[in-house]
């Protein structure tokens, strides 16, 4: 073996590099795009769930306990107290209950007219009965349960101090959504939703940079196919792959981890096809600038990680620090996973979700207009 | 303006038809690619059911011209009509044929699965797409390999693959670029009488060779070099007029009266 030569080759390859700068510039910062979301996504905690609290405790607001425990609460950033209610507030219940159901909330927090006396009881041995908060929740995702309760556990610890070995105070879930939900409950949506991404995505992008560099696409044109029919042909072929896949994930999912869904699994299918369409042509309009196949798969993990990361497939969107959520309700895999988990887990009808299908419908119509369009201008 | 069908058969140059009646007509038609000139006010008259050869080397404009007569590019200034149709004819798209220079075939599907798509594309019925599917593929030598995935094939193979999926819904005008490329010498026979065949039908025939021995054969050639239409004529008056023997040699003496 010869150094001068291996030289050489790594020279001419180094060299090809500098003439395609976009692979060159991609090398760079790609990692550092990776880094700097998963570092935020990883290291962001959950904040800033809306909540309702009920507090009914008797006891005077500078003796109670629960007061005490919801000033804690406050003092936190991993909820915010959109409504505080006291005892002469009839129907917070009610209407906490129904915030909860419609997603607008994600939990009521109630304390009871005994707390404060229930939590004397108990410390000082005369009672048997721990005191309670309920809590009503959306159990939809069982990350934000874990955290509300984490959270309500440390306010308690922060009230009682290190007096309280065994805590005089319970929590009691009261799921409105998610009952007996385990994650893969939860991931299941988000995984479908992925998987249409990454597949209709790819195959779209890669297929067409082939079908440009072979020289198919002119032949294609030179029938009397037009440029909308080309695409449209594109957007049922790769649509319906993205939904078969679908099929496959959620007969697996049921199959094998048996999974709960609430709603209309057609539903959720049909949420997921409309995306895949959007992506199919998304990829197609993304292959135009792309001049061979390394440059169209550099827009994979382009596009995957932060679909990945800020989607809420994986960890709520409300773990996404504040500046970068705006990019969350950009990405179209946001709206899919809403959707999907909304008709599976909260037995959603298209009715309830017509936002995300509104969305999801306009997002197809875009990119499959502008891939159109950008056909059109290659002539 | 419309296509004449008064002279069926008719095989001559001759300036004496209406502009009307030609079959593909250019006027001072051009392109530059980021300002270099790949065809250069290219003037064109080709009548119905003519094979016309357009030789010349490779970068000479033979392909470009071929693109923008069918549409797929736009030309920079000039005009073109084919069929009586201004450049790009989309009306009249489905009675011209086009086999591009590459083999712009798909080789992740059977010979059978690229005809029947060509075929669709012109929403050709089944009975119809079956027969001239039968019938070409034998021309080509290919009808028992049908179901052969073109990625298995040879070059020289995919290439006559190409061909039948250009000629698949019998188009009036056919544009050939380099159709004969790594054809073997015997089939390529068969492909020159077949390209006469179908001229006898009425079919106007426009080709780009590099090889001068087979263009001889064409009714017309039209000589391009550097996008420039240097010599246009019968083979024989060509040669006649530079005093020569092969059309090589007769290129070669106009491409040098072109430079002086």
């Amino acid at each position: 073996m010869r150094l001068d030569r291996v030289l050489a080759i790594a020279k001419k390859n180094l060299r090809s590099l500098k003439h395609d700068r976009r692979t060159a510039g991609f090398l760079v910062a790609m990692p550092l795009l990776m880094i700097t979301i998963f570092g935020y996504t990883f290291g962001g905690d959950v904040t800033n769930l809306d909540v309702y609290v009920i507090n009914l405790d008797s006891a005077p607001a500078d003796e109670s306990i629960a007061t005490a425990i919801i000033a804690s609460l406050a003092s936190r950033d991993t909820m915010d107290i959109v409504r505080s209610f006291g005892p002469q507030d009839n129907g917070a219940l009610a209407l906490g209950e129904q915030k909860v159901r419609d997603a607008k909330i994600w939990a009521v927090i109630i304390f009871n007219e005994t707390f404060s006396q229930d939590v004397a009881n108990m410390s000082s041995h005369i009672g048997t009965l721990p005191a309670a908060i309920r809590v009503v929740i959306d159990g939809t995702n069982p990350n934000i349960v874990q955290t509300i309760f984490n959270d309500l556990q440390l306010s308690i610890r922060a009230v009682l101090g290190a007096q309280a070995v065994t805590l005089p105070i319970v929590v009691l879930p009261d799921l409105v959504y998610g009952e007996g939900a385990e994650f893969i409950d939860f991931f299941a949506p988000g995984v479908m939703g992925l998987a249409a991404l990454m597949v209709t995505f790819m195959l779209s992008i890669i297929s067409f940079v082939h079908e440009r560099t072979a020289s198919t696409l002119d032949r294609l044109l030179s029938t009397p196919a037009t440029e909308g029919e080309i695409v449209a042909g594109y957007a049922l072929a790769f649509g319906l792959v993205g939904l078969i896949q679908s099929i496959v994930i959620l007969s697996t999912a049921i199959l094998l981890f048996d999974i709960q869904i609430v709603g209309n699994a057609l539903l959720a299918l049909f949420v997921i096809f409309i995306f895949g369409i959007g992506n199919q042509g998304l990829g197609f309009l993304l292959s135009s600038v792309a001049k061979n196949e390394l440059q169209a798969v550099q827009f994979i993990p382009l596009m995957l990680f932060p679909s990945i990361l800020l989607s809420g497939v994986f960890w709520p969107i409300e773990a996404v620090p504040d500046f970068l959520r705006p990019i969350s309700y950009f990405i179209p895999l946001t709206y899919t996973v809403e959707g999907c988990r909304s008709v599976m887990i909260r037995g959603w009808g298209a009715g309830d979700i017509w936002l995300q299908i509104v969305v999801l419908l306009a997002f197809a119509t875009i990119m499959l207009a502008l891939s159109t369009y950008g056909l059109k201008r290659r002539r | 303006m419309s296509e004449s069908k008064s002279q069926k058969g008719g095989r001559t140059l001759a300036s004496t038809k209406g502009v009307t009646e030609w079959t593909i007509r250019a006027e001072k038609l051009r392109k530059e690619f980021d300002g270099i000139v790949a065809v250069n006010d290219l003037d064109l008259k080709i009548g119905r059911g003519l094979l016309y050869g357009m030789i010349g080397p490779n970068g000479s404009g033979k392909t470009t011209t071929i693109k923008m007569l069918v549409g797929l590019l736009r030309s920079t200034s000039g005009n073109a009509w084919v069929l009586g149709e201004k450049i790009p004819a989309r009306n009249n798209i489905a009675r011209l044929g086009y086999m591009p220079q590459e083999m712009a075939i798909y080789s992740d599907l059977t010979i059978h699965e690229n005809i029947e798509l060509f075929g669709e594309l012109y929403s050709m019925g089944k009975e119809a797409l079956g027969k001239s599917e039968r019938e070409l593929l034998k021309m080509v030598d290919l009808y028992d390999r049908r179901d052969s995935l073109v990625s298995t094939l040879s070059g020289g193979m995919k290439h006559r693959v190409s061909l039948a999926c250009a000629l698949v819904h019998d188009p009036e005008v056919v544009f050939l670029d380099e159709p004969t490329v790594g054809v073997d010498p015997e089939l390529r026979v068969g492909f020159w009488k077949y390209f006469s065949e179908l001229r006898t039908k009425g079919k106007t025939i426009v080709l780009t060779t590099h090889y001068m021995d087979e263009a001889v054969r064409c009714d017309a050639v039209g000589m391009m070099r550097t996008g420039d239409l240097i010599a246009e004529g019968s083979p024989r008056s060509l040669m006649e007029a530079t005093k020569t023997s092969d059309l090589e040699s007769a290129f070669l003496a106009y491409a040098r009266r072109s430079v002086t």
